[in-house]
């Protein structure tokens, strides 16, 4: 199995004004395509700062961090485009393009990757189906329940056939019933499509249907242990 | 990203915000329209004028009035010393003519010209009006300019001293078909005499022999005019009691360059460089440099207001910026480039400034057309026989769509660099 990301001694520091605050403290880490990986740890400790650097939506301060490869740290503003063209990122706060419908949400992931319109079209419908808002497609988020934004969110992570699927609590603002909707259509994706997953979670339970749970404390990997 | 998807994307942005967008289009709209109606009308009365001038001017002839002063005045002083004297006394004189139309093979005629403001008095028509008298030889004057003909009785080339040519408008003075005046009738004409104290009124009693037909434009007492009064230069000559002439029109047997310079040259050395020697090409070459200044100035003023448009924008594009913050953070982490968002950006005052650009074209052409048919109505003032036709040439056309997209692109850039330039964690940090 080829690794697909790999985090040698990552190190991320913010600058409160002048005191420093080091999100992240020396993580080594290692995901091999087709894992399912939660990460599970307290508030602060640092799991959403490690999921933007794992998605290129930051660089991190010091370390290693590679991605399909590449050593992120040492890309600029524009090949960084690139490689999060090929993540799927699922927000906790769904970040859907409020103007725009459930499939123009999905297609507009789509035109970025400079997908024919036709394609967009199909595939959009195509994905909005698979996570179950065939009715829905022409809903703008405000039309849409918490769980179908969430799932809107998912579609178009998925939008330009992405090789893993990072989700930041993607049950974190959904119901326990809904959640476990999504929980199944992440495993349906990681199962049957080989999609390589890493979630971050805070509820324990959620946590432990993935293969291997990471504990995160103050910014540090407490315990990363097959489940 | 495409261009087509990149536009659609700024289209539904815009579209959003529907008021704002109008506002901000408004501003360009006003400035472009302020641009295209000016220019539209100055481009419009730049051709009446120079239209209605050559009407009164002959492309073959000069003129030739007294300088005002010694040097080489041609052209800028034209106008100013009516009167036949300048301040040093020199003088034009009527018997100069012949000597005048020998100084070159080239010279077909020179005419003499005395002008005088007076009276046309009619007791049994009731009218008495204000007109220029212009003592002239009619028939020199008529073969210099063929719209010196009758269109009621003749214009006698060997008139009796008490003969009179009137121009359309002192017969029909409201250009309405009611004629005061017909050839055979008998009117006074008056004038102040100011050369004696005290002033006193001179008169004779005249004999209309024809009614010019209409000539059309404006007098500038060189070709025959709709108010003036034509009597014969003898008649003047004694009436006025000179013997000086306020012009000569010197006629010459074609119109090249070098043929105007070579006699130009003549003429002032006869007249010892006293004597400014105006062609009609030198008067249409000022008009044209007055016309220019007065559209730069106009159109500077009118862009003033597209600067202050162009400020609008990029303050609400600052203000969007701000607002779109999270969107652009989520744009980026969907794996658009900076390169891209910054289109999107520039996209917006794009659509912007063509929209307020066409609008302001249309919107400066209607304006402009209302203005003339203000102007040709009347309702101002000037008796209403001022037409302008506005003009929209494709240079202004084509100019004021690149001036409105330029200008609110311009504006546009620092904010869309802004955007570009945003992090995406921090943008989605941002509520
Ligand atoms: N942009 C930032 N500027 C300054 N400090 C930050 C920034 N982002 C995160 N931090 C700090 O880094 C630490 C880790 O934050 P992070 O968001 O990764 O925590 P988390 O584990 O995701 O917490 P939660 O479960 O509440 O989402 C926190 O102490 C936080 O205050
Ligand atoms: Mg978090």
């Amino acid at each position: 199995m080829s690794t697909i990301v790999e985090a040698i001694d990552l190190r991320k520091t913010y600058m409160l004004g002048k005191i420093p605050v080091e999100a992240l403290r020396g993580i080594n880490l290692k995901v091999d395509s087709g894992d399912f990986i939660s990460i599970l740890g307290p508030s602060g400790s640092g799991k959403s700062t490690l999921l933007n650097l794992i998605g290129a939506l930051d660089k991190p301060t010091s370390g290693t961090l590679r991605v399909g490869g590449v050593n992120v740290g040492r890309l600029n503003d524009n090949r960084l485009s690139e490689v999060r063209l090929k993540i799927g990122f699922v927000f906790q706060f769904f970040n859907l393009i409020p103007r725009l419908t459930a499939k123009a949400n999905v297609e507009l992931a789509m035109s970025i990757s400079n997908m024919s319109v036709a394609e967009r079209s199909r595939r959009a419908a195509g994905l909005l189906n698979v996570v179950g808002l065939k009715d829905r497609m022409h809903h703008k988020p405000a039309e849409l329940s918490g769980g179908q934004q969430q799932r809107v969110a998912i579609a178009r992570a998925l939008a330009n056939k992405p090789k893993f699927l990072l989700l930041d609590e993607p049950t974190g603002n959904v119901d326990s019933k809904t959640a476990l909707e999504v929980m199944s259509l992440i495993h349906k994706l990681n199962k049957e499509n080989g999609v390589s997953i890493i979630m971050v979670t805070h509820d324990q339970k959620l946590a432990r249907e993935a293969r291997r749970t990471v504990h995160m404390v103050d910014g540090e990997i407490e315990s990363d242990m097959v489940n | 990203m495409n261009v087509i998807d990149v536009l659609r994307y700024a289209f539904s942005a815009i579209k959003l915000r529907k008021l704002r967008a109008a506002l901000t289009t408004l501003g360009v709209i006003i400035g472009i329209m302020a641009i295209v109606a000016l220019l539209a009308i100055s481009q419009g009365l730049q051709t009446t004028i120079s239209d209605q001038l050559n009407q009164g001017l002959s492309a073959n002839s000069l003129i030739v009035i007294p300088s005002i002063d010694d040097s080489d005045n041609e052209g800028g002083g034209f106008g100013v010393s009516f009167g036949g004297v300048d301040s040093s006394g020199f003088r034009l004189y009527v018997n100069q003519t012949s000597e005048v139309e020998s100084l070159s093979p080239n010279i077909t005629s020179a005419l003499a010209i005395i002008q005088r403001s007076g009276r046309i008095v009619s007791e049994s028509e009731n009218l008495n009006r204000s007109i220029t008298i212009y003592g002239v030889d009619y028939a020199t004057y008529s073969q210099t300019y063929s719209s010196f003909e009758a269109e009621y009785g003749t214009v006698p080339f060997n008139p009796r001293n008490d003969t009179i040519v009137v121009g359309s408008r002192v017969s029909d003075p409201r250009s309405n078909g009611t004629q005061f005046v017909f050839p055979g009738d008998d009117v006074a004409l008056l004038w102040l005499n100011a050369t004696v104290l005290p002033p006193v009124y001179e008169n004779y009693t005249a004999r209309v022999s024809g009614v010019l037909g209409t000539v059309g434009g404006f007098s500038i007492g060189v070709g025959p005019s709709d108010t003036g009064v034509y009597i014969p230069l003898s008649t003047a000559q004694s009436f006025f009691d000179t013997d000086s002439c306020d012009m000569m029109i010197v006629t010459l047997t074609n119109s090249d360059n070098a043929t105007i310079t070579e006699v130009s040259d003549l003429i002032k050395d006869y007249y010892g460089g006293q004597v400014a020697v105006i062609s009609p090409e030198a008067i249409q070459s000022v008009l044209t440099s007055v016309f220019s200044t007065i559209q730069l100035f106009l159109v500077g003023i009118a862009a003033i207001s597209l600067l202050v448009a162009g400020i609008s924008i990029m303050n609400i594009m600052i203000v969007s910026l701000i607002e779109r913050t999270r969107e652009i953070g989520i744009l980026k982490a969907l794996g658009m480039k900076s390169r891209t968002v910054l289109m999107i950006f520039l996209a917006e005052s794009v659509i912007i400034g063509l929209m307020g650009a066409i609008m302001g074209i249309l919107g400066g052409w209607g304006l402009a057309n209302v203005t003339a048919m203000v102007l040709a109505s009347g309702i101002l003032g000037g008796g209403g026989n001022f037409t302008i036709t506005p003009m929209l040439s494709p240079t202004v056309v084509f100019g004021a769509l690149i001036f409105g997209v330029g200008v609110s692109v311009i504006f546009a850039l620092y904010p869309a660099w802004r955007a570009s330039k945003l992090k995406p964690v921090d943008a989605l940090r941002h509520e």
